[in-house]
This record gives structure tokens, C-alpha cells and sequence, in this order.
């Protein structure tokens, strides 16, 4: 079974997830792998190493590692072999394969531009958008910037942004 | 009206780790149809690097522009997406109250990557 499992950074915001889910999201829709997750490096859930485990878990014998990075800077040069070296120990019958990251794609101008056009037209306020969307992804996390804040659906409270 | 495109960017300790976006920045700059809308396509860093994103509005500004489109090259929704940037603009605002900001969605929302992603996944298939 082929497994596909897209590596993040992760972040105390508890909203910063959605991009990430949502590709992981349209991957799965595409069937071209058995199994579409998504694992964490620091502060997200679920973390990488628990990633992996589900799809061992489910009979994946190859997992192909997705940088969800825009370089192959330090988190993926460094911090992944990191943590997969002692993940490929634990399963030395699994085939694990990293690809590389987003690097230079002229989709990514593509994006930039798409982008930039459609806020032209757009509401001046729309810059709160991401903030109000993060809240969609809440979990009580006493570490996300949010906890305690009004916007915090989880646990909410007087607290400021900025405290 | 003359218009900007301000791209605004994390930085890094490591300026080589700027080359791809700036390659990415010089093929949107190399399109008529960008820079018919955008004669004016600026980065600004918000760390690390100059210029800062501040310095890089003003300069769109005073290079004319009346309006001044921006768009995180960020892949999450983290603090800086949510929080500074738009505070960066808040503040651009008080400097330039007749210009008009806007924000665009930060690069990660763009179903362009998930297409970017299947690729890279296929290269190693």
C-alpha cells in the first residue's frame, strides 16, 4: 500500500492547519495514493511520527514524505532526517522516500498572481479574513495565540492578542 | 491609477534562501499582463533582509503608486499571516492615507500548489 504523508511545520496557532489540510485534502480526492495524511513538526496535531503510524497501521509498506516547505532549508534538510531516522528503524520493512520541496514552479507566480487580481477588487477589510478562518481549526490549546482571546471559539475570554 | 504588488516575505538569516521566490517574483515581473496591472512589483521582507515590507510600500509610493496590493509568500495561516502583516498595513495606512491597501490571500491557499505538490510526488514515483 502507498502511502503519501505531507510534512509541515506546524504552529501555535491552531488555525494555521488549513492550507495544508486542504491540499492534503484534494490530494486524497485524486486517488493516486492509498493513503493522504498529514504529520507535524512542532506544535500541530497530529505530530509526523503519529502520521506514520496510522499508515503503517492501515498496511502502508512505501511512504512517500512531502515537504510542505517552500525551500529545502533546515527543517527539511535537518529536522526531518531528524525525526525519520528513528521512524525507519522502528519499521525497516517500510520503503520511505522523500521528495522535494515547492523550490521554484512558475505555478507559483501563477498564484501570486491569481492572488493579487482577485484582491484588487476585494473588501478593504479583508485582511481579518485569515484570522476569523483560523478560529475554524480551534482546539482549547492554552499555547495558541488566541486562547483566552474573544475570538477563540473554544475557550474564550478577555484576553488580548498581543498580551 | 497607478498600482503596486507588494510580495511579502519571511526572510531569512540565510539570503540564499530567497533566490527561489525571487525567481518566482522576476517570472511575474516578466509577464505583459502582470505588469500592465502592476507596473510597480516590489518585495519586502519582514524579517532578516532588506528591504523591510514598510521601506518596500514606501518606495512603491514613491515610485506612484496609488494603490498598493500585497500578498504574503506564506504557506500557513500562522501569527504573521493573521496578525503582522495586517498591522504593517494598518500602519502603512496611517503613513498614506490616500493610497489604497489591499491583502491578498497568502500563496498557501492557492490550489496551484496542491497541483505543484502532485508533481513533486510524481517525480519521485
Amino acid at each position: 500500500m502507498n502511502a503519501l504523508i505531507l510534512f509541515s511545520h506546524g504552529s501555535l496557532l491552531c488555525g494555521s492547519v488549513e492550507a495544508v489540510e486542504a491540499h492534503a485534502a484534494r490530494l486524497r480526492d485524486r486517488r493516486e495514493f492509498d493513503f493522504v495524511g498529514v504529520g507535524f513538526l512542532n506544535y500541530s496535531q497530529p505530530s509526523f511520527a503519529e502520521t506514520v503510524h496510522e499508515a503503517v497501521a492501515l498496511g502502508a509498506t512505501r511512504i512517500l514524505i512531502l515537504p510542505y516547505f517552500l525551500i529545502p532549508g533546515f527543517f527539511v534538510s535537518k529536522s526531518l532526517p531528524e525525526v525519520l531516522t528513528p521512524i525507519q528503524a522502528q519499521f525497516p520493512n517500510v520503503d520511505f522516500q522523500v521528495a522535494e520541496a515547492l523550490g521554484f514552479d512558475t505555478r507559483l507566480a501563477d498564484a501570486l498572481w491569481e492572488s493579487a487580481l482577485s484582491a484588487r477588487t476585494a473588501d478593504n477589510d479583508q485582511w481579518s479574513e485569515p484570522l476569523k478562518r483560523a478560529t475554524l481549526s480551534c482546539r482549547p490549546s492554552p499555547d495558541c495565540p488566541l486562547y483566552q482571546t474573544p475570538l477563540c471559539p473554544k475557550v474564550p475570554g478577555e484576553k488580548k492578542l498581543h498580551d | 491609477m497607478t498600482e503596486a504588488l507588494v510580495v511579502m516575505v519571511h526572510g531569512s538569516p540565510r539570503p540564499v534562501a530567497n533566490k527561489e521566490m525571487l525567481r518566482v517574483v522576476e517570472e511575474l515581473r516578466s509577464r505583459p499582463e502582470a505588469t500592465a496591472r502592476f507596473p510597480i512589483i516590489e518585495v519586502g521582507y519582514m524579517e532578516c533582509n532588506e528591504p523591510d515590507i514598510p521601506t518596500a510600500i514606501d518606495q512603491s509610493i514613491l515610485k506612484g503608486a496609488k494603490m498598493v496590493t500585497a500578498v504574503p509568500y506564506f504557506l500557513h495561516t500562522g501569527t504573521h499571516v493573521c496578525d503582522d502583516l495586517p498591522g504593517l498595513l494598518e500602519m502603512a495606512r496611517v503613513r498614506h492615507p490616500s493610497v489604497i491597501f489591499k491583502m491578498g490571500d497568502y500563496l498557501g491557499l492557492s490550489p496551484r500548489l496542491t497541483d505543484i505538490l502532485e508533481q513533486r510526488a510524481q517525480q519521485k514515483g
